[in-house]
């Protein structure tokens, strides 16, 4: 129909209708490129133009903009699913069966809600990882982080209370577990430690988040509400937040000479969420959303697992008492993750991938970043050890969550019998204490006093005298209860009279029973006289430890100032504590080592 | 290059939705009518509609999808010879319209499910399978409460429970109000879920539901519950004994109807209007105190331990007289002479049961409680019932007299005979 004097295009082009709703002419020029973003209500969060690397895949994979893309995704398909569903207890899991069965396309859209729901989770915590290793929550976009790690928390938390919603027997056990910890909470949790005095079932923070003291239909609606609008709403209006401060805080990468927006980015995005699109339809088509059979407060599955990005909490409460691994911990790796920018000091490693490199510490060949390695090692070993948790609770697991390798069947009739024995609180708070006393730097003007007094030997020589020593008391305040302590469980439930005894005959502590049974050999002179040497060669250990990153910590309090130095400082005590908590557990048979039962407060 | 991937990936997702909306609409069921419209006249077809199909009985609190499949279940004239096109055999839909019962009260199963797998139950996390052949007769009992007037149409149930009181069953076990609390109350037993049921779930071959779980511990106790020996456990674990409850050697006709009168004692809520109840058993007229005591006897399930009547044999691990429950043929010699003894021990039981070894658990089974089960006149007849068993012994050979030397020989012959019905 081209014809020289008249087109349809060119017609249609020219009317009142077209001319209003765009704007702006299709050409591909440097005009319409501008045009394009900043005349579109949708396109002009982004700016005109960017630098190149920045928009290289490999710079950010795209993940922020994932994120939001599945935030889209679920909230399209939650809409949807919403027109089938009813929250109520006698009603949701069928109207879950109908969507399965009867709603056309209805098993595709709960697919795909799940699927999108878990990558949501996978990818935000991916873009926070980027964030951290390109530097990119430094100044000026250290609130920006903070905004970041709220979005992340609202994120898990979202999933969580969409996880009851099937009212299945996985969704009501999950949420029971959650619930549990929520009980555990000290002060305000009706069964945590130091409960407050008006604090009962009936008013504690369980009740706050479950609305009622079991998960009955006023969670349902409660959950339904916090997960279909008031979640949602404060996500949106962080997510706002979030955007605008890319914006004006300007983006990490700024090398490589500008480029149009309009395609360049625009285009890599657009693949990025069809990719994705294309995934999710592909899975969502392969594997089906898990339903179990209909919740019943009466039957508790065995084992029973929170949703698996809870599940490294869950797994943790092995380890600790509910109110540290439920409540303390995940409180202090999120003001963990919002404390970064403020105590991270160092401007370095801004916008590129850290360079990694070999290098020595000590003897010790360590694979690290050339620039920020104490930063970059500590916040990826946190990650490392977030996902080994969820790996281990998620597949070596089982039945009365007894460990069982990937794979290898699971049998309810396995009861491995543990004995687990409290260090004496003295001994244990001896412990802890001279843990944290590692921390501990040597400031400048202590050293030049020292110096001044006893000459230039005497700063390393404290130093190394307070860590040996340090290290010392740790192992002794370790060994010598051990060794030497009543068992305070017997004659009622323990038939030893020592811990040391108790431990020995036990098969879940192999450093006691190994030691026990070297002095049942050879005798008390021999096996002692094993043991002792040992016991200070730990101890020297400990303190080699502590005088290898002595320099370190003197610098990093030069740097940081006695505040920052004391947030890091206790930070990362605290997750290497989780880790020697659970070498405790795991090698000496170690329960706890303060337990104040009065107050429901055990360490 | 970019603009390449474009187009492809838009295309994928296009085809990827095709693909979607093909299979949505060319779901199982979908198979199944077109095979049964095919054979349809046109005229024939206008009666039936298709898609999915739904029965929703609000009384019940069910909705049925069974029929989308079953197209033909309530129309004997359109039915066809084979599954799922068939109409529902006798005349139950007459007396039960589909629109007020459904399918799934009666048969079990998943009526919302739409595949035929899931329908049928067989999939995991559904606890309800199809019940299938006489396990159907279990669901009678939710509303006829008068077995006697369904005997034609639910034998195999009406023989369940018949096998229930004969086997002595009561003497463990109460439904309702009646029976002992030795073991599990059976009140609920037909629709307690699955992981509530006491088993070592790895003793259980597939498939793990409730029907399968009756039929392996009616065939052999001890097949789910092999208990723990020592050397399997920990030092200083306590051993566990097998299941106390006594193999009662069932035929594989006797193991179903078992099963089903189990599987008929169900939590049901339905309308009263749905319900009959059964009539009260007339008051029976015994000739002798004995015979009443047989029926005493007999009602309250001692068989289960002490063997049909009275002969012992049943397995009670770790208990004194050879780790077995007693017999009672020798009752007269024991307490002959103390009834009031006897009575004691029937009133108030024996809790707990003397240990053969007593480093050894416990036995599992024990004498419970009767004294406020059984009448003070039940008691006495049963009583005088025990202490008749020993005549059915075999008399010790009498003083060599000339007069009674034919008389031993038949004797001998006929005791057996008298003791083991």
């Amino acid at each position: 129909m081209a014809d020289e004097k008249f087109s349809v295009k060119q017609y249609v082009k020219k009317t009142k209708l077209w001319k209003s709703i765009f704007r702006h002419d299709f050409m591909d020029t440097p005009r319409t490129r501008l045009q394009r973003v900043f005349g579109n209500v949708f396109l002009h969060l982004h700016p005109v133009r960017t630098s190149k690397d920045a928009i290289r895949v490999t710079y950010t994979w795209g993940l922020g903009g994932l994120s939001f893309f599945l935030f889209l995704i679920l909230t399209v398909t939650g809409i949807l699913l919403m027109f089938y569903y009813r929250p109520a207890s006698i009603l949701a899991y069928q109207d879950i069966k109908d969507l399965s069965f009867a709603v056309t396309l209805g098993q595709l859209l709960r697919n795909m809600h799940r699927w999108s729901a878990h990558l949501m989770v996978v990818v935000v915590i991916l873009h926070m990882v980027r964030v951290f290793l390109t530097g990119a929550y430094k100044p000026p976009r250290e609130y920006n982080w903070v905004v970041g790690v709220l979005l992340l928390v609202m994120t898990l938390f979202l999933s969580y209370t969409g996880y009851l919603l099937p009212w299945d027997q996985l969704a009501l056990w999950a949420v029971t577990v959650g619930a549990q910890m929520a009980a555990n909470s000290p002060l305000l949790g009706n069964e945590g430690p130091f409960r407050l005095p008006f604090i009962t079932p009936f008013n504690d923070a369980r009740f706050g988040l479950i609305g009622g003291t079991v998960i009955n239909d006023a969670t349902l609606i409660r959950f339904y509400v916090l997960h279909c609008i008031a979640v949602p709403f404060i996500f949106c209006v962080f997510v706002c937040v979030h955007l605008w401060r890319v914006r004006k805080d300007s983006f990490s990468k700024q090398t490589g000479e500008k480029v149009d927006v309009w395609p360049h980015l625009v285009s890599r995005e657009f693949l990025g969420t069809l990719l994705t699109m294309v995934i999710l339809f592909v899975w969502s088509m392969v594997m089906n959303a898990p339903l179990e059979g209909q919740a019943n407060l009466n039957v508790t599955p065995n084992p029973s697992k929170a949703p698996w990005y809870f599940l490294g909490l869950q797994e943790l409460l092995v380890y600790f008492d509910p109110w540290i691994a439920g409540v303390v911990l995940p409180t202090l790796i999120i003001i963990g993750l919002m404390a970064i920018p403020y105590v991270d000091i160092n401007p370095k490693g801004v916008g590129y991938w850290p360079k990694m490199k070999w290098k020595r510490l000590g003897w010790l060949p360590v694979w690290v970043p050339e620039e920020r390695p104490f930063a970059v090692t500590v916040f990826m070993l946190g990650v490392i050890m977030w996902f080994v948790l969820i790996f281990i609770g998620t597949y070596c697991r089982g039945p009365n969550w007894e460990w069982y390798m990937p794979g290898e069947p699971w049998s309810y009739r396995r009861l491995t019998k543990l004995t687990l024995k409290n260090i004496p609180n003295l001994w244990g708070s001896l412990i802890l204490v001279s843990y944290f006393l590692f921390g501990s730097p040597i400031p400048k003007k202590v050293k030049e006093w020292l110096s001044t007094k006893m000459g230039s030997k005497a700063p390393a020589l404290v130093s190394a005298a307070l860590h040996i020593g340090l290290g010392m008391v740790m192992a002794v305040a370790l060994f010598v209860p051990l060794l030497t302590a009543a068992d305070a469980d017997f004659p009622m439930r323990s038939r030893y009279t020592t811990l040391f005894e108790a431990l020995g005959r036990s098969i879940n502590s192999p450093v006691v029973s190994w030691m026990y049974h070297l002095v049942q050999q050879f005798g008390p002179a021999v096996g002692y006289a094993i043991i002792i040497p040992m016991v200070g060669l730990i101890g020297l250990c400990l303190g080699g430890v502590g005088i290898v990153f002595a320099k370190f910590k003197d610098r990093l309090y030069e740097a940081l100032g006695p505040i920052k130095y004391a947030m890091v400082i206790a930070l990362l005590l605290m997750m290497t504590g989780v880790l020697g908590k659970i070498v405790l557990r795991l090698l000496f048979g170690v329960k706890y080592l303060i337990s104040l039962p009065v107050f429901n407060f055990n360490i | 290059m970019r603009r390449l991937l474009f187009v492809f990936f838009t295309a994928l997702l296009a085809a990827l939705f095709v693909v979607a909306m093909w299979q949505d609409t060319n779901r199982e069921w979908t198979g199944y009518q077109r095979r049964f419209f095919k054979t349809l006249a046109s005229d024939e077809r206008r009666n039936v509609p298709g898609g999915i199909r739904q029965v929703i009985v609000k009384d019940l609190n069910r909705v049925d999808r069974c029929t989308t499949c079953h197209v033909a279940i309530d129309k004997p004239q359109l039915a066809l010879a084979e599954e799922p096109f068939k109409a529902h055999p006798g005349k139950y839909l007459e007396w039960h319209p589909v629109e007020k019962f459904g399918c799934t009260v009666c048969h079990g199963g998943q009526g919302l499910a739409t595949e035929v797998k899931a329908a049928h139950g067989d999939v995991p996390h559904w606890e309800e399978p199809l019940l299938r052949g006489s396990l159907v007769q279990a669901s009678c009992r939710q509303c006829h409460g008068d077995l006697k007037a369904i005997e034609t149409y639910a034998p195999t149930l009406v023989q369940g429970r018949q096998l229930f009181k004969a086997k002595g069953c009561y003497g463990c076990h109460a439904i309702k109000d009646f029976g002992q609390t030795v073991s599990q109350d059976l009140t609920e037993i037909g629709s307690k879920s699955y992981l509530l049921m006491e088993a070592d779930f790895e003793m259980m071959e597939e498939p793990h539901h409730r029907i399968h779980w009756l039929m392996t511990k009616l065939r052999n106790p001890r097949t789910l519950n092999p208990g723990v020996r020592p050397e399997a456990l920990p030092p200083g674990e306590e051993e566990v004994y097998p299941s106390a409850m006594p193999h009662f050697g069932l035929s594989p006709d006797d193991v179903d109807a078992l099963t089903v009168y189990l599987l008929s004692l169900t939590a049901s809520d339905l309308p009263a209007s749905y319900v009959t109840h059964e009539p009260p058993e007339p008051t029976p007229v015994y000739a002798s105190s004995v015979e009443r005591g047989k029926a005493v006897f007999e009602k309250y399930g001692c068989a289960a331990c002490h063997g049909l009547g009275g002969v012992g044999g049943r397995r009670n691990w770790n208990a004194g007289l050879g780790s077995e429950v007693p017999s009672l043929m020798y009752v007269k010699a024991y307490y002959g002479n103390d009834v009031e003894r006897l009575k004691d021990l029937i009133r108030h039981g024996r809790q707990p049961v003397p240990r053969a070894d007593a480093t050894r658990p416990v036995p599992g089974l024990y004498m419970p409680t009767w004294k406020d089960r059984i009448s003070e006149d039940d008691l006495d007849a049963l009583v005088a019932y025990l202490l008749s068993l020993s005549d059915k012994l075999p008399q010790p050979p009498a003083a060599p007299a000339p007069a009674s030397a034919s008389a031993t020989p038949s004797d001998q012959s006929t005791t057996p005979a008298a003791s083991s019905p």
